[in-house]
């Protein structure tokens, strides 16, 4: 919190003002985030100020301005399946695959995107949710879009997508602040950042941030263990429940 | 408190795995069964993933399992013969079960397939249980001493070839439907993450006439070395085994199951046979009904890959 108001002084008082060329200095709280056996989500703040394009005459910007950051998490290959009732009962029968799907996607803005920008200018940098379900697929335009919605949906109702309209701040005309807070379900991998400053509708600079989700210490042991060690992982369960049944069976002896 | 499961990547309760597993652990010790077959369901209801529940319980079932061998084997309990037998075409059965597991998760059928495994085997065996218990109450009831059936009634299966002497369980019978209760047993414990003892029990008893002293014993030690065998199998093919997970809920069951081992003495035998098979019918009724009941919502997702 310290480091944030300091940066934030340091913002303040060095962010001066004019014009369209301008750049983006911007930040996150955290550079990873360590997935412990009590991890239950965190709280990442963005945090930037919008100043001249180095080097340039201008000496401060005019705004407004408004600011989107899109969270973007690790990719998977994920299924959308849909159940239909035959005979008497419920089941899977249709599916469509998402190539490289994001497993967390949230996005973050000043105010209501559609009033940002042009819906078209958003698709194409993917600051939609729906953006990612429309990308080419076997499954055929219809069905793709048809079960692009329900997944996003999906991702939606379980927190790992989603859009806040009002996330992101502004502290002053050029200082803005954002906060997410990454559920526990957050997998874990490379995760981006990428904030956009918009001007008049259109993107006038944009920079990205990494950080990092990782299993650390005895979660991180015990995940690499098991796919690294498949066998001696497995043969540890054993001994761990042979032992743990002995033990009780001895404990509780009468 | 919160606790973060590695493998199924989620945090739980803690209090809530322990206190399931020793819900379930107080259940088993009552009936005298693994207590996989409410397990599984549980946590499936929960929200963790199918396959994570179905590997981790597995590893529970060893846990639970083996103070109630190792106690039996002490007592003389166990026909080792026989459960060599049965352990050895079970790990084969094991062996299906378990490549199956794979292939159907991936084909997104495995919920499908482990619920109507749920409803069709639990709803006949609960259904046989009430019968039988039910005719029990009734006749002692009326005064009238049960008889079970003598051990030396025969069967067509008495018939087959390939007849083994079987010393501990005086039987002298053919291998054939034992390797096939093992497969058996193998195939469906390790595709829904049961024991299966509330199978082979009846299977041994009613089928094989195997005497009632090492009835349960050797059913356990075959539970013991079939589960743990299923758990490596897990833990190779499917790479879903939680150890945290398996762990809280052992904990909470070895713990749980005496208190139950030492309530179910104040119960009679044909009213603890009519409350598990009540047990058994309420949990396969539970899948039936998720089966034909319009879902909430039809669509489901999964991740077919890892993470990039």
């Amino acid at each position: 919190m310290n480091r944030l108001v300091a940066l934030l002084l340091i913002v303040l008082f060095s962010a001066v003002p004019a014009g369209a060329a301008a750049r983006l200095v911007s930040g996150v709280s955290n550079d990873t985030i360590q997935i412990t056996s009590s991890f239950d989500g965190e709280r990442l703040t963005f945090f930037g100020t919008i100043a001249p394009e180095a080097g340039s005459e201008q000496r401060y910007v005019e705004g407004p301005f408004d600011v989107v950051i899109v969270v973007l998490g690790p990719t998977q290959d994920r299924v959308a399946r849909e159940k239909t009732h035959n005979f008497g009962i419920w089941l899977n029968t249709e599916q469509v695959e998402f190539k490289r799907f994001p497993s967390y996607f949230h996005v973050l803005s000043s105010r209501r995107l559609l009033e940002i920008a042009d819906i078209n200018l958003l698709n194409q940098n993917f600051i939609l949710p729906e953006a990612h379900a429309m990308i080419p697929n076997i499954a055929g335009f219809m069905k793709t879009l048809v079960f692009g919605r329900e997944l996003i949906r999906l991702m939606s109702e379980q927190g790992l997508f989603g859009v806040q309209e009002n996330g992101v701040r502004f502290h002053s005309d050029t200082f803005y602040s954002a906060q997410l807070t990454l559920p526990s379900s957050a997998p874990p991998g490379p995760y981006i950042a990428q904030t956009y400053v918009f001007q008049n509708g259109e993107i006038i600079a944009r920079k990205s941030e990494g950080f990092a989700v990782r299993k650390i210490a005895f979660e991180r042991f015990l995940a690499q263990s098991a796919t690294q060690y498949p066998l001696l992982y497995g043969i540890a369960c054993v001994v761990l429940a042979l032992f743990t049944g002995w033990l009780g069976g001895v404990l509780f002896r009468r | 408190m919160q606790i973060y499961l590695p493998i199924a990547e989620l945090s739980v309760n803690l209090f809530f795995l322990v206190g399931i597993g020793g819900a379930v652990g107080f259940l088993s010790g009552l009936f005298g069964v693994g207590g996989g077959f409410l397990l599984t369901p549980l946590l499936i209801f929960s929200g963790v993933p199918t396959s994570v529940a179905v590997s981790s319980v597995t590893g529970q079932v060893v846990a639970a399992s083996t103070s109630g061998a190792l106690s039996h084997y002490r007592r003389g309990g166990i026909d080792l013969h026989l459960a060599m037998y049965l352990i050895l075409s079970g790990i084969l059965g094991a062996f299906g079960g378990v490549a199956t597991f794979s292939v159907l998760r991936a084909n997104g059928q495995l919920d499908l397939v482990i619920a109507v495994g749920f409803v069709v085997l639990l709803g006949f065996v609960g259904i046989l249980m009430l019968q039988e218990a039910v005719r029990a109450l009734l006749k002692s009831r009326q005064g009238v001493v049960v008889r079970e059936r003598l051990p030396n009634q025969h069967s067509w299966i008495h018939g087959l070839p390939w007849r083994v002497r079987f010393k501990k369980s005086r039987l002298y019978i053919s291998v054939l439907p034992v390797l096939a209760i093992g497969l058996f047993i193998g195939f469906v414990g390790s595709l829904l993450g049961i024991g299966g003892g509330f199978v082979m029990v009846p299977a041994l008893v009613y089928l094989l006439r195997v005497p009632g002293n090492v009835v349960i014993g050797t059913s356990l030690a075959q539970v013991v070395a079939m589960m743990a065998a299923t758990t490596i199998m897990h833990a190779v093919q499917s790479q879903s085994v939680d150890i945290l997970l398996a762990f809280c809920l052992m904990v909470g069951g070895t713990a749980g199951a005496q208190f139950g081992a030492a309530a179910g003495q104040h119960l009679r035998g044909e009213q603890l046979r009519g409350l598990l098979a009540l047990l058994v019918l309420a949990v396969a009724i539970r899948f039936g009904l998720s089966l034909v009941l319009t879902p909430d919502d039809v669509f489901s997702m999964a991740v077919t890959s890892a993470v990039r």
